[in-house]
């Protein structure tokens, strides 16, 4: 006798074809996470515990002892306190005058605010210096000396970097509010003024919490702009870096990132119920807001968003810029001479890069899609822990999993090491550092899926296989489609997670950069960069373009 | 029987959405589940199409025990209240899509779609997608795709509770003719007792994942059995055992042996007469003109009580009138109003 034991009808428990096929789909990517994130993570933990003679806490009676993991570790906070007040205060004034304001060349501010999210973190640094450092064209220009390494340049970078995610974040919660409240509130009387105090600002609370959260971690977890621009500026993620590549001390480098990670997943827990707060909290907006012009109001946020993007194009663009300058700053004529890159290997680790992004981004769509399609046939009881598992990784730092791989995969104790010093393991690395992003925009596209277009291509008798093929793809294409790029995008950029898993035979762009930049070789790592940026660039439009493409099928409801 | 379910229960933690349900279909037969919002019609809808599990009981197609069998092996055909085509594929591939997975040939397939496109009258519209479509023709689309493999068995889950009032009733037409012409034994969801009293040749009432009576339209209008039939098939007044010896004292004796309120009259507004009469005991407190008849909303001894009239009627409001009801058209129903809503009915 079968008991209820699921709320989900589509579940059906007796042998069956689709049953095991099921149980297939969520095993490949489940054993995935078991192997390439909970055991790693398990391995560091112990890692952290071991001390000469087995285990102990010896390693963080050390670490908590010293003094510079207590500066490093206040450092950490309190740049992740500012950046997260900066940031989250910018993006609220871009989010709202691109969702609440009536002003022209929204596009434009659309397009630049992306930008730091299309190049390697590090690239804010590498502008900031070529701005305001010793060299830049600011400093030289007024004739003033700026110390921009430290403190003051490492939260200028921060910001640039962590902003994108706040105007996203926030907009996301701003669009929310149905047009038809303001019109109730003009019709009772509310002020402007009063609208926003009493409608808006309510309504976004919890994307700014939310916000807040996710800029929070993003700094305290970032690692290449605290490399080129942080100076002596040490934080938790640095502090990582020197113990294991200066000091060869895995262990302690175990410890401090598992400090490292206490706070990032604090924050991520408060952010993820936040997050539920604001999906239940209110409606989705069915008549969309379209402001009209209000002169002051407009005019000043049009302004303050010009203000907050041209610093953003400043920034990347002198990148750009400095990649072309002959002997910056000493003969600013333009030539390309540093696109011939003198470091070892040259342009390889950027083909590396490349293929590297392709396999994360091919290997983990597929995994992502199978595991979302699977879980969805599970009852819940077993659904339930699965989905927990799926949503962790968001909370691990990059350097943390980038040095519980190191840890896990060069050791000869498993077969696993063969996989140690290859592309394909740094295209796991990737696709599970971005899982959790890409796991929830795909249950996100799957819950927009009518379960009866499922169950009607089920009583016709398509069976799983047929389904997910001729019903599931189909429907679900975008989501895929964007999940790919994203993946792809992220892989070709990040830095924290790869960094320790380089050798001089396998490097990947972001490294080469940092090492350019190490080596004083500025302009190259800029035009490095610029590289860089055109190839994410160039990815970017390729998904717009497929995505447009896709929306002009038959998807769009009235005559497309 | 062609279908039977037999002691169907189905429970979702502590909810109990059907509680031995036992209902049966005959060949050719169209079949109403009719009742409420959680009554448990759909459930039960969805355990036939082998969407979902029983928990106890049986449900037998010819005889054979379906229990086991998966939707997609049961071949039933199913249509959904949200249309549910398939957006990425064509109107004439979401029809022949059942038929491209019983490995059917390609001209074969097509031969079948092109028939069925007239059938449902929208031979033009082959290779639109659903997207461009409106409601109606989605759902035509949708019955046409449901035929296709020649269900045993079809099953309507609401289908034309989406749609506007004068598609809903042109559709229901087509259903109707479709299902006769084809003679596919058919069950059909639906909370319109309208919908329910055109389109079906049997109808089951639910209510509170029990059935509550069964019988054909004409049985559960003219003889419901409780009071939550009465109330949800058209329009009456119900009125308790003291009320009515008040108002229609030649109707007492019809009362069924039993305690007083055990049960109460069931009136029909049709059924009551209504004449001016300066000496009457109610008066018509007002009139609403429905076009074909008119409501009149009568103050009687029993309280408040519509009546219907057709053609021309002398009364206005505020005239004293005298009300006369046949024996034989007060139905006495037991009162299950502890387990039904109060309030009345559309």
């Amino acid at each position: 006798m079968t008991t209820a034991e699921t709320s989900m009808p589509a579940a059906r428990w007796r042998p069956d074809k689709d049953r095991l096929l099921t149980w297939v789909c969520v095993g490949l990517p489940l054993l995935g996470l078991i192997l390439f994130f909970l055991y790693p993570m398990v391995i560091v933990f112990l890692r952290s515990l071991t001390v000469e003679d087995g285990y102990g806490l010896a390693n963080y009676a050390r670490v908590l002892s010293s003094a510079g993991f207590w500066r490093a570790t206040w450092h950490s906070l309190l740049m992740g306190g500012t950046t997260t007040v900066l940031s989250v205060f910018l993006g609220f004034i871009i989010a709202h005058g691109l969702h609440r304001c009536a002003f022209p060349g929204k596009w434009l501010v659309r397009g630049v605010i992306v930008l730091p999210l299309l190049a390697p973190s590090l690239v804010q640094a590498l502008g900031l210096i070529f701005l305001l450092g010793r060299n830049g064209v600011v400093s030289r220009a007024l004739g003033i000396e700026i110390e921009i390494y430290g403190f003051w340049g490492l939260l200028i970078a921060n910001t640039l970097y962590a902003l994108p995610q706040a105007v996203m974040i926030i907009g996301a919660a701003l669009v929310l509010l149905d047009a038809r409240i303001y019109e109730a509130a003009d019709v009772m009387g509310a002020s402007p003024s009063r609208q926003f105090r009493d409608l808006t600002l309510p309504a976004a609370r919890f994307g700014i919490l939310n916000a807040a959260f996710v800029c929070f971690t993003i700094t305290i977890t970032d690692f290449g702009n605290a490399a080129v621009i942080g100076g002596d500026y040490s934080v938790l993620a640095t502090e990582i870096y020197s113990q294991v590549v200066g000091q060869r001390n895995f262990n302690m480098g175990a410890v401090v990132g598992i400090m490292l990670l206490l706070p990032t997943v604090i924050s991520y827990a408060i952010e993820r119920q936040a997050m539920k707060r604001q999906q239940t909290g209110q409606a989705t907006g069915e008549v969309r807001y379209r402001p009209s012009f209000a002169p002051l109001r407009d005019s000043v946020m049009a302004g303050l968003s010009l203000l907050i993007c041209s610093g953003i194009v400043a920034v990347i663009g002198i990148v750009v810029y400095a990649s072309f300058v002959t002997l910056w700053p000493y003969n600013m004529a333009l030539s390309p001479k540093h696109y011939d890159i003198t470091l070892a290997g040259g342009y390889s680790s950027l083909w590396m890069t490349i293929v590297i992004s392709v396999m994360a981004a091919t290997g983990g769509t597929l995994a992502l899609f199978l595991l979302v399609l699977g879980l969805r046939r599970l009852p819940r009881a077993a659904a339930q822990p699965i989905h927990v598992l799926a949503a962790m990784p968001a909370a691990v730092p990059g350097m943390v999993l980038g040095l519980s791989y190191i840890l896990t995969f060069n050791s000869t104790a498993t077969p696993l090491y063969l996989l140690y010093g290859t592309a394909v393991l740094i295209a796991i690395v990737n696709f599970y550092h971005y899982h959790t992003q890409g796991f929830l925009t795909l249950m996100t596209g799957f819950r927009q899926l009518p379960p009866a277009l499922e169950e009607a291509a089920g009583s016709m008798g398509a069976g799983l296989g047929r389904t997910a093929v001729d019903i599931v793809a189909p429907f679900i294409a975008p989501m895929l489609v964007s999940v790919f790029f994203f993946l792809f995008m992220r892989s070709m950029v990040t830095l924290s997670a790869v960094v320790f898993l380089t050798t001089p035979d396998l490097s990947v762009a972001a490294v080469t950069i940092m090492r350019l930049d190490d080596a004083g070789l500025t302009s190259q790592a800029a035009a490095f960069s610029t590289c860089v940026m055109a190839v994410v660039c160039v990815a970017l439009l390729s998904m717009k373009a497929t995505l447009r493409l896709m929306s002009q099928g038959h998807r769009v409801t009235g005559g497309a | 029987m062609y279908l039977t379910v037999r002691e169907a229960t189905k429970i979702y933690g502590s909810f109990t959405a059907l509680n031995r349900v036992s209902i049966e279909i005959d060949q050719g037969e169209f079949v109403c589940l009719l009742g409420p919002s959680g009554c448990g019609k759909t459930t039960l809808l969805r355990l036939i199409a082998g969407l979902s599990d029983l928990d106890e009981g049986e449900i037998l197609l010819e005889g054979t025990a379906l229990s086991g069998l998966p939707a997609r092996k049961r071949g039933f055909g199913i249509v959904f209240q949200s249309y549910s085509l398939f957006p990425n594929m064509t109107v004439a591939e979401n029809i022949g899509y059942g038929l491209k997975i019983r490995g059917t040939s390609r001209p074969e397939i097509s031969r079948r779609v092109t028939e069925l496109l007239k059938l449902v009258k929208l031979p033009q519209l082959a290779d639109s997608f659903p997207g461009q479509l409106s409601g109606g023709q989605q759902q035509r689309i949708a019955l046409a795709r449901a035929i296709a493999v020649d269900p045993r068995v079809l099953l309507l889950d609401e289908p034309l509770s989406a749609l506007d009032a004068k598609v809903r009733a042109e559709l229901r037409g087509e259903i109707r003719h479709v299902q006769r012409s084809l003679g596919i034994p058919t069950l059909m969801v639906t909370h319109d007792q309208e919908e329910a009293l055109a389109l079906a040749d049997k109808i089951i009432c639910m209510n509170h994942g029990v059935v509550v009576q069964a019988g054909t339209p004409e049985d559960l209008y003219n003889r419901p059995r409780t009071r939550f039939v009465a109330e949800f098939m058209g329009i009456s007044n119900l009125l308790p055992a003291d009320a009515v010896g008040r108002a229609f004292p030649d109707l007492a004796a019809t009362r069924p042996k039993g305690r007083e309120d055990d049960h109460i009259a069931c009136i029909r507004p049709e059924q009551i007469g209504v004449t001016p009469d300066p000496d009457g005991n109610s008066s018509v407190r007002g009139i609403s003109f429905l076009g074909n008849l008119r409501r009149l909303e009568v103050d009687s001894p029993a309280g408040s009580l519509v009546v219907e009239t057709h053609g021309a009627n002398p009364c206005r409001e505020g005239d004293r009138v005298a009300l006369q009801v046949a024996p034989d058209a007060c139905i006495w129903v037991a009162d299950d109003s502890a387990r039904a809503p109060t309030e009345a009915h559309a």
